[in-house]
């Protein structure tokens, strides 16, 4: 009986530090969120979690002080004296504080605490984001015209473009390549796979301009064929390696089994290697599919930025403008380039919890 | 049975993705032969134009115009973005019209980085536009840029540009001087702009020198109010305010020759010069009363929002110091009527008026027909025409009409660049990239927020020409 009380008390201890955690991780995403309902001028003037109920100065009546009064020497208000700092930051008096609402023209605020909270928002930044932002040009005969941006939708359906086949293709690759390496004997297969894990660690920004030249000279600049063989390549090592690791796992005897039954390393790899490590291709898809959606540098340098195949992190980049001036926008842009890893991800995460290895090699 | 089934299920979606690779593939390949067919064709028709050239004098441009290059495309890269991008758009199109071809722009705001990358791959944009001149200057070096002068006269580019515009294109080249490119577009940097209605309900006066600017300022905080609005915040670029501050008082505090051995690194930023320069600028920055928030604030303000205090109302600062292109940045809803700028007013009498200026200079890559005409239809103020009545942009070309510009202050920015005793480029963009974008800013920023003093800061900046 102690005994079990002991395992729950310590998994309550487990779960609450977990659920730290989880909040301490998740502050960040909320605040982001917040300030994406917000317009960008109260962005700048208070932040997000004023959206809270709390207590904030509240002027409740102004003092008019004398015109010509001197900052530089201390300054009478109501009897007491005080300096220009400590107005200009504020100062406390019985539950008051006094503080300059405008210095030059001498005017006082007398503020007193009250509970208050923020509650404007606004949709704007994601209708600027979805629906692009409109410019307003002035023609050669005067005339002003309002030219529509383009919003994100292109450029979201560029990025599936790029992402689908840069994560199913390495996979499919790597998936055969893991097999061969962890159950077929060929000559020379230890010296290739030491090759495989020695790539892991060649950073891919060395490859860079070795292989747009090659690309310059094969014309795949700029199309998606020339990206996804980009995404594969820099995608294989760390694929291979984790699918070698997974499928090396599986009990030896199951192959042998199937090999007496009479099959093929063919019907092998797709009746019992496939089903069997459905989890580890859900991950790593998981993986090669969050870092093809979120890559900058790669579409940046195969890919451009015309608009015919513009990805999404290069469009954000763009929106914010050249110097910056719609920073604003970056919160909802994040947002609604978050929502497709998303829904891969909560699709793709049952297949973690169930763990189809449970119960199929026991047996 | 099943076993079969998957088999050829199997089977049939690999031989489905092997085909629409193969498809891609052939796409692709389609591409290349475009691509490379176009180059082939076009080194004989470059020949003949040259021939045409030097015997008839018919321009690439006039040939365009004439339609010869229709369905032709010329690629090119820069770093502006979406609204600067749609303006650019709208600049050219009446252009695209007319002569057919097809000008395709591709912004990004890694284009420093990017440019290298792509020069080096050999995929270079036909034409690329160069908001520091310094970046262009190693292109020109390695001999990768057309020189301009091989199919414009200098008769037609001196009638286009001044001469300080000219000589500021000029670079050393593999074999010789070379015409790098030619300037686009410009911005004035030596200006300070006010809130026009409370400065003259307030009272104040615009001041013609130093001497009244800081009685001014000083004015401004007696009646309550830090003078100046100033914030050098800009993400990895942090600190390029300031130095534009620097560039501004050393062209004010000594001579334009001395400003220009600072820039190749001859006169040391350890030099009184510019020491000097630098605590002329801490007699503002520094103090308490003449900053809004204080100079701790100043590293930490976004350049952008720095200006934003000067509109509200009443203001909280009065003066700040920034480029035309700041009007981007001012809070919605402004008009022309709301603001207005005066020229950061001479320190020592013998150095005049002088104008900091910088600007974009468009560098070609591939020598085409069509190319050429591109480039040379960028040396008329046609080309910009749209985007200086959108506003924004000041034209660094003589055929640009005053008439253009959409209000006063952006017309008086054009007529400034003409009447400066002085005109100097923006230092930092001509410095060495590991100085100019790098220690400079660096050094200024830990300056300012007081991490160090001017002294070690100083010998931090000069460090990086050794890098």
């Amino acid at each position: 009986m102690s005994k079990n009380k002991k395992i729950r008390k310590s998994k309550w201890l487990v779960n609450t530090v977990l659920a730290i955690i989880c909040l301490i991780w998740t502050i960040p995403t909320l605040g982001l969120l917040v300030s994406s309902f917000r317009p960008a001028a109260d962005i700048l003037s208070t932040g997000w979690w004023n959206i809270l109920p709390h207590r904030d100065w509240q002027t409740s009546e102004q003092l008019q002080l004398p015109k010509e009064t001197d900052l530089r020497e201390p300054i009478k208000v109501n009897g007491a004296t005080y300096t220009d700092d400590q107005l200009r930051a504020g100062v406390e008096v019985n539950g008051e504080r006094l503080i300059w609402e405008n210095r030059r023209a001498r005017l006082l605020n007398v503020q007193d605490k009250h509970w208050t909270i923020i509650s404007s928002f606004t949709t704007q930044n994601y209708e600027t984001v979805l629906g692009g932002k409109s410019y307003s040009i002035t023609m050669p005969d005067g005339t002003t015209k309002t030219e529509k941006g383009s919003g994100m939708s292109r450029s979201f359906w560029n990025t599936i473009a790029v992402t689908v086949p840069a994560t199913v293709i390495p996979i499919f690759i790597a998936s055969f390549a893991a097999y061969a390496f962890a159950w077929l004997r060929f000559p020379g297969r230890k010296t290739l796979f030491v090759i495989v894990i020695a790539l892991l660690v060649v950073p891919l920004q060395v490859a860079l301009i070795p292989i747009l030249r090659d690309y310059t000279s094969l014309g795949l600049n700029g199309t998606y064929f020339g990206i996804w063989l980009a995404h594969t390549a820099f995608g294989l090592p760390l694929i291979t390696y984790f699918m070698y690791t997974s499928i090396s796992q599986l009990p030896k005897d199951l192959f042998e089994s199937a090999f007496m039954d009479g099959a093929t390393n063919f019907t092998i790899f797709s009746k019992l290697i496939l089903p069997l490590s459905v989890p580890a291709l859900a991950s790593i898809s998981i993986f090669q599919f969050l870092w093809v959606w979120n890559d900058y540098l790669v579409s940046l340098i195969f890919l451009g930025s015309q608009p015919e195949v513009q990805v999404l992190s290069m469009n954000i980049a763009n929106m914010v403008g050249s110097r910056g001036n719609d920073w604003h926008l970056l919160t909802a842009a994040a947002f609604v380039s978050m929502l497709m890893p998303l829904a891969v991800f909560f699709a793709l995460q049952k297949y973690f919890v169930r763990g189809m290895l449970g119960g199929s090699i026991k047996g | 049975m099943y076993a079969k089934n998957t088999k050829k299920a199997l089977t049939a979606f690999i031989l489905l993705i092997v085909l629409a690779m193969a498809i891609t593939a052939c796409g692709g390949k389609n591409n290349v032969n475009n691509g490379a067919n176009t180059p082939t064709e076009k080194p004989d028709a470059t020949a003949d134009d040259g021939n045409t050239d030097t015997n008839g004098g018919d321009s690439a441009l006039a040939q365009a115009m004439n339609g010869d290059f229709k369905g032709k495309k010329v690629t090119m890269f820069g770093p502006f973005t979406d609204a600067d991008e749609v303006k650019f758009t709208e600049s050219i199109k009446a252009f695209e019209e007319k002569t057919g071809i097809d000008i395709a722009y591709e912004g990004s705001k890694e284009f420093e980085a990017t440019i290298s990358v792509r020069v080096n791959g050999g995929n270079a944009p036909d034409i690329a536009d160069f908001p520091q001149p310094g970046l262009l200057k190693g292109f020109v070096e390695a001999g990768k840029v057309v020189d301009v002068k091989s199919f414009l006269n200098d008769d037609y580019l001196k009638k286009q540009y001044n001469q300080s515009w000219l000589d500021m294109a000029t670079m050393k080249g593999s074999s010789g001087d070379v015409m790098a490119g030619v300037w686009a577009r410009s911005s004035v940097k030596s200006l300070v702009w006010y809130n026009k209605k409370a400065f003259a309900d307030a009272g104040y006066t615009v001041p013609k020198t130093w001497a009244e600017l800081m009685t001014l300022t000083d004015q401004i905080a007696k009646d309550g109010d830090p003078a100046w609005s100033i914030g050098i915040e800009s993400g990895t670029a942090t600190g390029w305010p300031a130095t534009d501050w620097m560039e501004d008082i050393m062209l004010r505090t000594t001579t334009p020759e001395n400003y220009d051995k600072w820039l190749t690194g001859e006169l040391p930023f350890t030099d009184p010069i510019v020491k000097n320069a630098a605590e002329k600028m801490a007699e503002i920055w520094f103090n308490e009363d003449y900053v809004y928030g204080g100079r701790k604030s100043i590293a930490t303000t976004s350049f952008g929002d720095a200006v934003k205090p000067l509109f509200d109302n009443p203001p909280k600062a009065w003066l700040h110091r920034q480029a035309g292109f700041i009007t981007s940045f001012f809070p919605e809803g402004l008009t022309a009527d709301d603001y207005d700028w005066f020229p950061l007013p001479a320190i020592d009498e013998q150095y005049g008026q002088p104008a900091l200026i910088s600007g974009d200079i468009y560098a070609m890559f591939n020598d085409r027909p069509e190319v050429r005409a591109v480039l040379e239809f960028f040396t008329t103020g046609e080309s910009l025409k749209t985007w200086i009545q959108t506003g924004g942009v000041t034209a660094p070309m003589n055929d640009a009409d005053a008439s253009w510009y959409p209000n006063d202050q952006e017309r008086r920015m054009a007529e400034f660049i003409k009447t400066a005793d002085t005109i100097r480029f923006d230092g930092s963009d001509l410095m060495p990239g590991s100085v100019g974008a790098g220690t400079f800013w660096k050094g200024m920023t830990d300056w300012v927020s007081g991490t160090v003093d001017l002294d070690t800061a100083l010998k931090e900046i000069q460090a990086g020409y050794k890098k």
